[in-house]
């Protein structure tokens, strides 16, 4: 082998070498592109899966789901996770928009989550008081984890599918650090019930 | 005689529960407002030390005990949240003023905890920028003195090297 070969391999080597050793150093200065940065928003129902779901609800009934979060941020945030009462003609929050709904909160939750992290919460809730007439119902009491509501959320008699639906709204915002606000995150989630006169 | 005591216990009846309604209006408002204005401080409270914790941890800080503490301070705010809207002024009151002190204590303990990673963290980067420092003239030095006896026992066995003819 030739001796410009050998200084060849000497470089190469060196450069080699050089860059293993520096690593550590060039870490701080190099920032490689992460995965995507969300929340996950979840639902469950009794038992922790993604079933037994209440549903047919009667007036005084207890009724309980499991509500949680994982942060995939990146670092920790702050979370309010808002709970609302909908009707068939209530809107959705936009998606497109990324605007949340217009209802009022009726409950919240508040908590933080460092990063991969997953909180979680049961919430248990029970129409308190309610009025029926032959086209229309009326959720006048919501108790939601103990606090009584006055929610006042009339819902028509679906003649179609024959209920009185009504949907339990879960709307996830965060905390913005940089406009110190709370912001919505796009994320939601709903619970669809139907309200009966019995259970 | 009987119709005018009459007439003027009447009078301080309605005197007396308009005086009442009157006193007692303006202190159902002040609670109301007392309520939403310690929810106010209390969520600011919260917000800040929040923002000292995430300062924290992007300094390089473990911020899992603060978030734990910060979290039964958010969780009060929640309650007291949640109390104000069933119109439980009270409650909302004192639960937004068990919020407030812990938000304080973990604002002070994030500053510090901040303060404590950017030192740490200015002495992992010099201790580091050293060791790589060191450790580059160490390997291109050990390069060095390797290329150089390779260098040498290559001139060394060229020179060695007898010469041979090639005979057709």
């Amino acid at each position: 082998m030739k001796l410009e070969r050998y200084k060849l391999i000497f470089l190469i080597a060196g450069l080699i070498g050089v860059l293993i050793i520096a690593s550590p150093a060039l870490t701080g200065f190099i920032h490689f592109p992460s995965g995507e940065r969300l929340s996950e928003l979840y639902l469950l129902g009794s038992g922790n899966m993604m079933a037994n779901y209440p549903f047919n609800i009667a007036v005084g009934q207890n009724n309980s789901v499991n509500v949680g979060v994982t942060n995939q941020l990146g670092s920790s945030a702050y979370y309010v996770l808002y709970v609302e009462l909908k009707n068939q003609t209530d809107p959705f929050p936009n998606a497109t928009t990324e605007s949340p709904s217009s209802l009022p909160p009726l409950y919240e939750y508040r908590f933080f989550a460092s990063n991969d992290q997953t909180w979680e919460s049961k919430l248990n809730f029970t129409v308190s008081a309610a009025t029926f007439s032959e086209s229309q119902s009326i959720i006048k009491v919501l108790t939601i984890n103990n606090f009584a509501f006055n929610a006042n959320k009339p819902a028509e008699w679906d003649a179609t599918d024959k209920t009185f639906t009504y949907k339990v709204l879960f709307e996830l915002w965060t905390y913005n650090t940089k406009t110190s606000s709370v912001t919505y995150n796009n994320r939601y989630v709903n619970l669809q019930l139907n309200l009966t006169q019995s259970s | 005689m009987l119709k005018h005591t009459r007439f003027f216990v009447v009078t301080l009846f309605v005197f007396l529960a308009l005086g009442f309604c009157l006193n007692s209006e303006p202190r159902v408002f002040s609670q109301v407002d007392q309520a939403s204005s310690k929810l106010q401080t209390a969520n600011v409270a919260v917000d800040q030390a929040f923002n000292a914790v995430f300062d924290a941890e992007k300094a390089g800080a473990n911020v899992s005990s603060l978030l734990t503490q910060l979290n039964v301070a958010a969780d009060d705010v929640a309650q007291a949240e949640n109390a104000y809207r069933t119109g439980d002024s009270n409650t909302a009151a004192v639960q937004a003023d068990s919020a407030l002190p812990i938000a304080q204590q973990v604002m002070t303990e994030a500053q510090d905890a901040k303060q404590n990673a950017s030192i740490s963290q200015q002495n992992t980067f010099w201790s580091t920028i050293s060791l790589t420092v060191i450790g580059v003239i160490v390997f291109v030095l050990a390069l060095f003195l390797g290329w150089r006896w390779v260098k040498r026992s290559y001139i060394s066995r060229l020179s060695e090297a007898k010469p041979t003819v090639n005979t057709q």
